[in-house]
């Protein structure tokens, strides 16, 4: 019996440290960029690593989120996706929700997300147990990550300069500063980029944490 | 446009309340109370990871203006691994309203637009009225703002590897504290906030840092809810690296060897070299090594001393050791009985021997290991003014820190002698031995004596002229008991030295309490830790004076600037308020004060005038002319 007891509150103390494991990462701007694996909405193993040679930008959204749905619904994240694409940068749009959380879609809605929006990424990565966007820090939806052809991290944090506050449900995106439109041309150097960090806004990433 | 209150947004009720009780207040408040459903939430000025501040937009009648938003204390609410700080269930965010008296009070109106989250976030929003000519006062209002975060706290804060330190004080006690950061992107927010006590009213609460180059940060400290103020500065100007730190203490070590409590003792050391002639170099270099063993391990041991008492918790700061009057007395004693042998031309044995023996006499190396101790005993007053910056660095550092810096102060110290032990040789370079380093020694008698002097005033400041009188008798013993040994033989050469020893006992174990010396300047307020952000938020300019009557360069400072009647003048007319915060005896607020500007030891000049960021350290040696010039 005192074992039964003695291996329960083991099992409990380890789970626990199990728990205390969920810890978001924080990646360095100018340093190699985290790489990761992970399957898109084709059923295709997508490899960061693979793209080495081309800029990469990451996304990380969630269709239900009043923040993304308001950059789709004015056509500014598309414009954006159009743009890299013409330039030949990599766009993966990550959707980080678990699954049964706000966000959370199967393969075919994502694809069919994507048509009815008109958008145009690259991939839309399925990172259901949220392993890459703990190792990018996602914290947000829209959270934006710019990777140039060497795989180093560029550039993370917000989209524009709308940022927090309830002004953003009011204000014309059009007029924003997008930090990400702006810098496009400059990640193509591979160089430093003139802002390399700002704070992410949005809607908080549903990751698993029950 | 439809006037409702209150209003259904969705996932809370929104309404418009006020405390407004007669029609003639000029000044009132409304507050909009929201009742979200369970489980959900929304945000505080700094939402944490995600999420979003509310956003009101007011419509008023001319003559009628309402203040942002006062933020209730906020409360955690995880989403791990993320974190976000806010609001749950019934919540009201007081406005405070001004009105001139001719404003008829009518209807005050509201767009307020928030954002709801549970799981999922929705941006919501109600359109409110109230008619201010009918609405009765409302207590739920009333207690929300009596328990906003307005109350301030002493806290003094510093960087420790990846994290932000607060240590605080609370006499009430509490079970859990925690930092709401106001600016957003330096902290790591879902990591836990460690919280340490140190011992019945104080505390540490370590917050994990993203950037450690914080200069600057605001926010509310909240303990089992009740929210505090904390705003603190981190100032630029001590931002020396590891390796500066080090470079100032080789330095300071080698000019501490001019100054007037350590010259004479050294060059009698030198002086023993001389006399020992070029011949035997190996003597030479076994004094001189041995000397130098002495000054390291004593700066070692004060190093230890020093990371022992501060793992204990307690603030000190260089020249805390003279804020002591015992340690005040025994130096004077010292410093007079070193004048007194130097002028009577006698050996006494052990540890002062060296001092002025020729080369046949007793002359062991622990004589030399004990000079240098001595060396370092004696130096220790007139170090304050040279180290200032590099032992303050020291202070401040973790502990595998401290130690090289207090080594290589010492190594300063000890450089010439560990250049004589490399080239014994260069003592031939010295002139020769002679009557002249009889004379030379006996001069060397009127620096240590003018030491002591200074030593018996600060003794007076610190105690009292009965104490001081007490001392002096002491030095009287002590004379006596020197002439004795250098008279007779025997064991009645130790009667007076006995003698000396009892009687300090008996003086020093009966010494009056301390008095404070802070009633000496009429025009100076006192300093304490709030009252520079008092004087800030008043828009009142002020210089403060840390000072202590054992710190030579802040009298020196004090008597050829700051109460010279120009100055004085000068701070009259243009309305500084002038603080004395005065360190002659232990006191840790003003220690944490310093802390503040990452000094540990004095003079510190702080001036500020409205129009200023930040405030600004005067130069440490003032004249009436810097003085004025920097004020300007």
């Amino acid at each position: 019996m005192k074992n039964v007891i003695t291996n329960l509150l083991f099992l409990i103390f380890a789970n626990s440290l199990f728990a205390a494991e969920i810890i978001l990462q924080n990646p360095e701007v100018n340093k190699e960029a985290p790489l990761f694996s992970v399957i898109d909405s084709n059923g295709m193993q997508i490899n960061l690593a693979d793209f080495r040679g081309q800029p990469v930008i990451l996304e990380w959204t969630n269709h239900e989120c009043p923040y993304v749905a308001k950059h789709y619904s004015e056509n500014n994240m598309q414009a954006l996706q159009k743009t890299a694409q013409n330039k030949e940068i990599v766009w993966l749009s990550i959707i980080s929700s678990t699954p049964g959380e706000q966000g959370h879609v199967d393969a075919n809605t994502a694809n069919k997300l994507s048509k009815t929006r008109d958008a145009y990424p690259t991939h839309v990565l399925l990172d259901e147990s949220g392993e890459v966007g703990m190792k990018y820090g996602a914290k947000t939806t829209p959270h934006m990550f710019m990777i140039d052809s060497n795989g180093v991290l560029r550039y993370k944090g917000a989209i524009d300069d709308v940022g927090r506050g309830m002004q953003f449900f009011s204000a014309s995106l059009q007029d924003a500063f997008n930090y990400v439109a702006t810098q496009l041309d400059a990640l193509q150097e591979a160089g430093q980029l003139q802002i390399g960090s700002t704070n992410p806004y949005g809607c908080s990433v549903k990751y698993n944490y029950d | 446009m439809l006037l409702a209150n209150p209003v259904n947004t969705g996932h809370a009720k929104a309404s418009l309340i006020t405390n407004l009780q007669s029609s003639n207040q000029e000044s009132f408040y409304v507050g909009v109370r929201l009742q979200m459903q369970d489980g959900w939430h929304t945000y505080w000025e700094n939402p944490g990871d995600s999420g979003s501040p509310f956003e009101a937009n007011w419509s008023t009648d001319e003559g009628v203006i309402v203040e942002n938003v006062q933020w209730p204390t906020p409360i955690t609410i995880p989403y791990p691994p993320l974190m976000t700080y806010g609001y749950e269930g019934d919540i009201v965010f007081p406005f405070q309203v001004f009105r001139s008296q001719e404003t008829e009070l009518k209807t005050i109106s509201v767009d307020f637009n928030f954002l709801i989250c549970a799981d999922i976030c929705i941006p919501e929003s109600a359109s409110l009225s109230l008619d201010l000519s009918s609405a009765s006062p409302s207590k739920i209002l009333d207690n929300q703002i009596n328990n906003l975060p307005t109350k301030t706290i002493n806290t003094n804060s510093s960087i420790e590897g990846d994290n932000l330190v607060i240590s605080f004080q609370s006499t009430e006690s509490f079970s859990n504290a925690y930092l709401f950061p106001r600016e957003s992107g330096n902290f790591f927010y879902p990591e836990n906030q460690l919280l340490k006590q140190i011992d019945d009213t104080n505390y540490k609460i370590s917050i994990p840092l993203l950037d450690s180059k914080l200069s600057a940060f605001s926010g509310i400290l909240s303990l089992d809810g009740n929210g505090f103020q904390i705003k603190e500065q981190f100032s630029s100007q001590g931002g020396i690296s590891l390796w500066q730190a080090i470079l100032f203490a080789l330095i300071g070590g080698l000019i501490l060897n001019l100054m007037p409590c350590v010259f004479p003792v050294i060059s009698l050391k030198v002086l023993s070299f001389v006399s020992m002639g070029g011949d035997d170099h190996t003597k030479i270099r076994n004094h001189a090594l041995a000397f130098v063993g002495g000054v390291m391990s004593t700066f070692l041991s004060i190093a230890a001393a020093l990371i022992i008492i501060r793992s204990s918790g307690s603030m000190i700061g260089w020249g805390y050791q003279l804020q002591s009057p015992v340690v005040v007395g025994i130096l004077t004693l010292i410093m007079l009985g070193i004048g007194l042998i130097l002028l009577t031309n006698i050996n006494i044995g052990a540890g002062l021997t060296t001092l002025g023996s020729s080369v046949q006499s007793k002359n062991s190396y622990s004589g030399s290991f004990f000079t240098g101790v001595l060396a370092v005993v004696v130096a220790s007053p007139c170090t304050a003014p040279f180290m200032g910056a590099a032992v303050g660095y020291a202070l401040l550092q973790p502990s595998f820190a401290t130690l090289p810096i207090f080594l290589s102060l010492g190594l300063g110290f000890a450089g010439p002698y560990v250049v004589l032990a490399l080239k014994p040789e260069w003592i031939s370079s010295l002139p020769k031995p002679g009557a002249w380093m009889e004379t030379l020694k006996q001069f060397f008698a009127f620096p240590m004596i003018a030491t002591a002097l200074w030593l018996m005033w600060v003794f007076m400041v610190q105690t009292s002229g009965d104490a001081l009188i007490q001392l002096l008798i002491l030095g009287l013993v002590l004379g006596v008991a020197i002439w004795m040994i250098a008279t007779f033989k025997g064991r009645w050469k130790w009667i007076g030295l006995i003698t000396t020893v009892i009687l300090s006992i008996q003086i020093f174990n009966n010494l009056p309490s301390p008095i404070s010396s802070n009633q000496n300047d009429a025009d100076a307020t006192n300093w304490s830790l709030v009252s520079e952000s008092n004087l800030q938020a008043n828009n009142q300019a002020y210089l403060i004076n840390f000072t202590a009557a054992w710190c030579i360069t802040c009298q020196t400072n004090e008597k050829a600037a700051l109460s010279r009647p120009s100055v004085q003048e000068y701070l009259l007319t243009q309305n500084i308020t002038y603080i004395k915060a005065d360190w002659t005896n232990r006191n840790e607020e003003i220690a944490a004060g310093l802390a503040k500007y990452n000094r540990s030891g004095i003079p510190l000049y702080i001036f500020w005038k409205p129009g200023m960021t930040e405030s600004k350290i005067l130069p440490a040696v003032l004249t009436e002319d810097i003085l004025i010039r920097n004020l300007k």
